[in-house]
């Protein structure tokens, strides 16, 4: 299932929940891993000028500089490398999303994964809107991972995986990885989607007929376009739920023991800016307890 | 004859050189080494000989001393008014003082005269227009930056920009490969939004030829998308060429004259090959500058033309705006207190101020636009314009220098400052951050992507 693993970290203790979960499919899956780190935003035009993304201090990079952010980054994930002694630790200057996906495009890994977000200090920010992981997730060709919380816990195998539905066509690759991977670790698959009566409403209340209509409707399209396509696949469940969809899904896969959610993530680079708190993946990411895979795209034949 | 290992008077040729010469963080050996380089008056004398022509001479002789051009020169006025800062007196201490000595000067002048040209004047020429005479002290500096280039006392990070394009013909260390590479990454990046979405490359008779900053390819990609988003949206027959797409001149900020000719020549071939109605420059002022206006005259053009008619993106932008072309959805106009900043390379060099002005009055909520004062060709420079943003050695004169901006902008009361350079942009950027200005700051593609009405025919079909 996955081979080549690019574990891409803050350096910082946002991506040691992150750490744990790479390392941990890696030596399950006897997967590559690279330990890929952007120390720094590359700053005052044609300068050698760095700004290094955990001290925030102005560096000049160099070889010497380099060596000690790797001996830095060893430190910060020692424990979980030891995992997978090949891993193999990259380090770059430049935007953290953009040189993500710069070495996705290179390296082609089957799995990309992250931390939470570094927070609202971090020297990024103000040049760019939205986080890293938003626009990581937005343009990747493969599938990012991201685990935020220190709860998010995972130790090796899936025996619950949750699909949270948006009836998208990105939602409809989600789909086919979530599926992939419930064949392979032969565990539950559980489809999911929330209906939304909150935030996008605008503060109007939806009456519980039509609340409902839409939970019959929604279970429909689940059957035609998703359990239409799972063949001899039986080991699956299907649920609607009504409220804020970030929330419905975690709690969705609390109630289920889920350790693994699978969705698209397909905003629009508007929406990412206009949306503080950021997208619907993003709070689940936030708040699951178990990793969050993002999935927009088919893999390319 | 002491000649260093990094602090030299030959220039950066090859790959291996310049690595070696990033090698020394931060230029230190390289600035050792400059303490014992010595100057060879014989060539200083002998090239003013043969290159300072008669506008020069009759500026440093008619200069009357009068002190007009004091107050012009905003590094004089955020320097206490210190009379050493007036423009007459730093080109008449420096090149001035070169020329009477018959270019008998010595290590600790060229020290001096170095820190003269790059931290004490950004070559934003605000001072000729206000010399009764006319004296361009600014033009002036950029030739006397060409002759301590020569002899070897030029900054670290200049020597390694000029040594880029040498070898790069770019202002960084692009191949041209990655940067066809990148431009076609970035458009498949955003194919799944704009279905039919292409970059063509070296498409010979397009409308219009697109040239960009390396550092665009380098760091920040998505200006390459949206440049090509824009010219889609716009249906415009664009195209991109493969070698000499570097619109940039660092060797112009370093006095490299040498590798000004070898870099607007390759611009200037990529025109001649492909034959485009016109070329379209990025949102760069000191670009425009290096391959539209001083270009042509480095690469010994009769005309003083570029091959083609040559544009600047603003004015490619306000055409396209004017003619329907782009056509912005009111209810998106910029609806909050809004500055522009009038690059001093193609405002009041190349005469563009009403050009941005047009823009403003498509993208910006009537009401919501307040200009700087002064502004349009009288507006000061960014402060860290003619190569200041990018030396370290003199970052603490750069950041006081960044003040009269910081209080220009300020005064207008301005939430967001829309700055049409990459120069400026990264003043403004490093002047919020300096001094925790509460503004944002933008170049236009951006800000009018998000404003942009898409033909449907272009929408993806979902």
């Amino acid at each position: 299932m996955f081979k080549n693993i690019l574990f891409a970290t803050s350096a910082t203790e946002a991506s040691d929940h992150a750490a744990r979960v790479a390392f941990n499919l890696a030596r399950q899956y006897g997967a590559a891993v690279t330990v890929f780190h952007v120390l720094g935003v590359p700053t005052r035009g044609y300068s050698q000028v760095v700004v290094d993304v955990r001290t925030k201090e102005s560096v000049q990079v160099d070889d010497e500089y380099r060596a000690w952010v790797v001996e830095e980054i060893k430190n910060q994930h020692g424990g979980e490398m030891k995992k997978a002694p090949q891993a193999v630790v990259e380090v770059c200057v430049g935007y953290p999303h953009r040189e993500i996906l710069r070495a996705v495009r290179e390296k082609k890994p089957d799995l990309v994964v992250m931390g939470g977000t570094t927070g609202g200090d971090s020297v990024y920010k103000k040049a760019l809107a939205g986080t890293t992981l938003q626009k990581v997730a937005k343009a990747a060709p493969c599938p990012v991972l991201a685990v935020a919380r220190e709860a998010a816990s995972f130790w090796g195998g899936f025996s619950s995986i949750v699909f949270g539905a948006d009836f998208s066509k990105a939602s409809d690759a989600a789909f086919d990885f979530s599926l992939k991977m419930a064949r392979e670790a032969q565990c539950e698959l559980h489809l999911f989607h929330a209906v939304d009566v909150g935030a996008t409403l605008m503060g109007k209340i939806m009456d519980q007929d039509t609340i409902e209509g839409q939970i019959r409707e929604s279970l429909n399209r689940i059957r035609g376009r998703y359990v239409a396509k799972m063949g001899d696949f039986k080991n699956y469940t299907m649920e609607v739920w009504e409220g804020i969809p970030s929330i419905e899904i975690v709690k969705f896969a609390r109630e289920r023991n889920a350790d693994l959610i699978v969705m698209a993530h397909h905003a629009r680079q508007a929406d990412l800016e206009d949306s503080p708190m950021g997208s619907t993946m993003e709070q689940v990411i936030m708040r699951a307890g178990c990793p969050v895979i993002s999935v927009n795209r088919l893999p390319k034949a | 004859m002491p000649e260093g290992q990094f602090c030299n008077k030959r220039p950066v040729n090859t790959d291996e050189e310049l690595k070696a010469l990033l090698g020394d963080t931060g230029g230190q050996k390289y600035y050792q080494e400059m303490k014992a380089l010595e100057v060879d008056t014989a060539l200083l004398w002998s090239t003013i000989q043969k290159t300072m022509k008669s506008r020069i001479k009759t500026w440093l002789s008619i200069c009357a001393h009068c002190g007009m051009c004091a107050d012009s020169c905003f590094i004089y006025r955020v320097s206490n008014r210190n009379p050493k800062q007036v423009p007459a007196y730093k080109i008449q201490s420096t090149l001035g003082e070169i020329v009477r000595r018959k270019g008998k000067v010595d290590n600790a002048f060229m020290h001096m005269a170095m820190e003269t040209a790059w931290a004490k004047c950004t070559c934003c020429n605000r001072c000729g227009m206000y010399c009764p005479h006319g004296i361009d002290m600014g033009v002036m500096f950029g030739y006397l930056r060409g002759l301590l280039y020569q002899q070897g006392f030029v900054p670290w990070e200049m020597k390694i920009g000029a040594g880029m394009h040498r070898v790069y013909r770019a202002q960084m260390d692009v191949p041209n490969e990655e940067f066809v590479d990148t431009f076609q990454w970035m458009v498949e990046e955003n194919q799944e939004e704009y279905p039919r979405l292409e970059v063509p490359v070296d498409k010979e008779g397009a409308d219009i030829l697109y040239t960009v900053n390396a550092r665009e390819v380098k760091h920040y990609p998505e200006d390459l998308a949206e440049a090509a988003i824009l010219f889609h949206i716009a249906g415009e027959d664009w195209t991109v060429t493969s070698e000499g797409w570097e619109l940039t001149s660092l060797a112009m900020f370093a006095g490299d004259w040498e590798a000004c000719k070898m870099q607007v020549t390759s611009v200037y071939g990529a025109m001649e090959r492909l034959k485009p109605k016109r070329m379209v420059g990025t949102e760069c002022g000191h670009a425009h500058r290096a391959t539209v206006v001083e270009g042509p005259y480095w690469a010994g053009r009769k005309d003083g033309q570029t091959p083609v008619p040559s544009i600047h993106y603003v004015e490619w932008l306000a055409e396209a705006l004017r003619t329907g072309k782009l056509k912005i959805d009111p209810e998106k106009r910029i609806k909050v207190p809004v500055t522009i900043q009038d690059s001093c390379n193609y405002i009041r060099n190349h005469g563009l101020k009403e050009v941005t002005r047009e823009i403003i009055s498509y993208i910006v909520e009537p009401g919501y636009f307040r200009d700087m004062s002064p502004n349009r060709e009288h507006n000061y420079c960014c402060g860290g314009g003619g190569g200041f943003n990018g030396i370290g050695l003199y970052r603490r004169q750069r950041n006081e220098a960044l003040k009269t901006k910081r209080d220009q902008i300020l005064a207008t009361g301005a939430e967001l400052v829309l700055a049409p350079c990459h120069n400026c942009w990264d003043a403004i950027r490093d002047l919020i951050e300096e001094y925790e200005v509460p503004v944002k700051w933008s170049f236009l593609k951006p800000l009018i992507l998000k404003m942009a009405v898409v033909p449907e025919h272009l929408k993806p079909r979902e």
